[in-house]
């Protein structure tokens, strides 16, 4: 990986709106509470900016099998998640660290701060950290995580979904987002899902589905870290 | 309730110490991070970059980046060193933020003092307010209001 001083200066395009998350969603009342009320201030870039850590030299990776084994197999629909990080033009990230996280097939995250009434699965433990192998791609077996509702809201139940903190090769690269499944009915009115109005986006954020014979069902998808196509950031 | 309440406990714990066995003016950063009500959040991700003591960002012997989660009084610690003034800049620690409720990841900057500084410059309103406050030797407060009275200015980057 390549980071630092070699990585020169450069201008990349920015973002279409459209394509980006509003900071202030209906529905998703705290939001309103976090969001600046301020305009962002824009800044000139350079190397503080345009330069970036190193966090796999930092944090430990772990193994890319969420799923478990035999008897130590965890509860839920077997996946494999296959994501492919690249950068602005397109390029792979070679050796991104990227970390997941999601919930349990019962809709339960492994967080005190989870009040959600569902039961915890003892096999089940939802956090993984990779790095991208050369071609920029990282492979991830687990199940699929269920939706559940959403605290103090009306009705509100969050799609199933898989949380991804990528780093790119910049500061400014930095990226942390959720990606989707396909043909869920609860896509079509997520909050923050549809907190991105260009509908072309929107489909970005969602996993393809890929018919393959095995025990698992199989999902490409890709992550671009900045510049114009870059994917929606979601909390 | 997403990324908040539920990043992984274990994913921000142990990365704040930036100034173990690393050349440089040790310092203590600590902060209050509040919304518009004044409420403190807890868990919230904050996530920084920074220059060596030479103002380089390009020392393998320093990884500059360090994160910390905020606890129930809303409250992080970051342990570092004093970055020195990279070229054109005055000396500064950059700030990510990650939380439920924040669509998208908010980017500040922290400063030591006031001084004429390009990114500093491009704040219109409340400059003041990304200069830390020093409260002893090699302590320093940088609170971060996300929205409201004296808000924290942040960036957009495009």
């Amino acid at each position: 990986m390549v980071y630092g001083v070699n990585d020169m200066a450069y201008l990349v395009p920015p973002r279409d709106a459209r394509t980006q998350s509003t900071g202030v969603v209906a529905g998703y009342a705290q939001t309103a509470s976090r969001w600046p009320a301020q305009p962002l201030a824009r800044r000139p870039h350079g190397p503080a900016e345009l330069t970036g850590p190193r966090p796999d030299a930092l944090l430990k990776t772990t193994g890319g099998d969420l799923a478990g084994q035999g008897a130590r197999r965890a509860i839920g629909q077997l996946i494999d998640v296959r994501v492919s990080i690249v950068d602005e033009g397109g390029v792979p990230v070679s050796g991104a660290l990227v970390e997941i996280w999601h919930c349990n097939a019962a809709g339960k995250y492994i967080h005190p701060n989870d009040s959600n009434d569902a039961p915890a699965d003892p096999n089940f433990y939802g956090a993984a950290r990779l790095a991208a192998d050369e071609h920029g791609r990282i492979a991830l077996r687990t199940i699929k995580p269920a939706a559940y509702p959403v605290p103090d809201t009306d009705g509100w139940w969050r799609p199933p979904h898989i949380h991804f903190s990528v780093w790119g090769r910049v500061w400014l690269s930095r990226l942390v987002t959720q990606m989707f499944f396909p043909g869920e009915p609860l896509n079509q009115r997520d909050p923050i899902l549809n907190a991105v109005a260009d509908a072309a986006a929107r489909s970005g954020c969602i996993a393809r589905f890929v018919p393959q014979a095995g025990d698992a069902l199989v999902y490409e998808h890709q992550l671009v870290v900045r510049g114009r196509n870059a994917t929606p950031g979601m909390p | 309730m997403t990324l908040g309440p539920f990043f992984p406990r274990e994913f921000a714990a142990g990365a704040n110490d930036l100034a173990r066995g690393v050349q440089g003016e040790a310092i203590e950063i600590t902060g209050r991070v509040v919304q518009a009500d004044g409420r403190a959040l807890d868990n919230l991700v904050l996530e920084i970059w920074q220059a060596d003591a030479q103002g380089r960002f390009d020392n393998h012997a320093f990884h500059g980046w360090g994160r910390a989660a905020t606890d129930s009084d809303g409250v992080y610690v970051f342990r570092t060193i004093k970055p020195g003034a990279a070229e054109g800049r005055a000396p500064h620690i950059n700030f990510l933020l990650l939380y439920s409720g924040l669509m998208r990841q908010l980017h500040t900057v922290m400063y030591f003092e006031d001084a004429r500084d390009p990114v500093l410059d491009a704040v219109i309103t409340g400059r003041e307010r990304l200069v830390a406050k020093k409260e002893g030797p090699n302590r320093y407060r940088f609170d971060i209001r996300l929205r409201g009275e004296g808000e924290t200015p942040f960036f957009d980057d495009g």
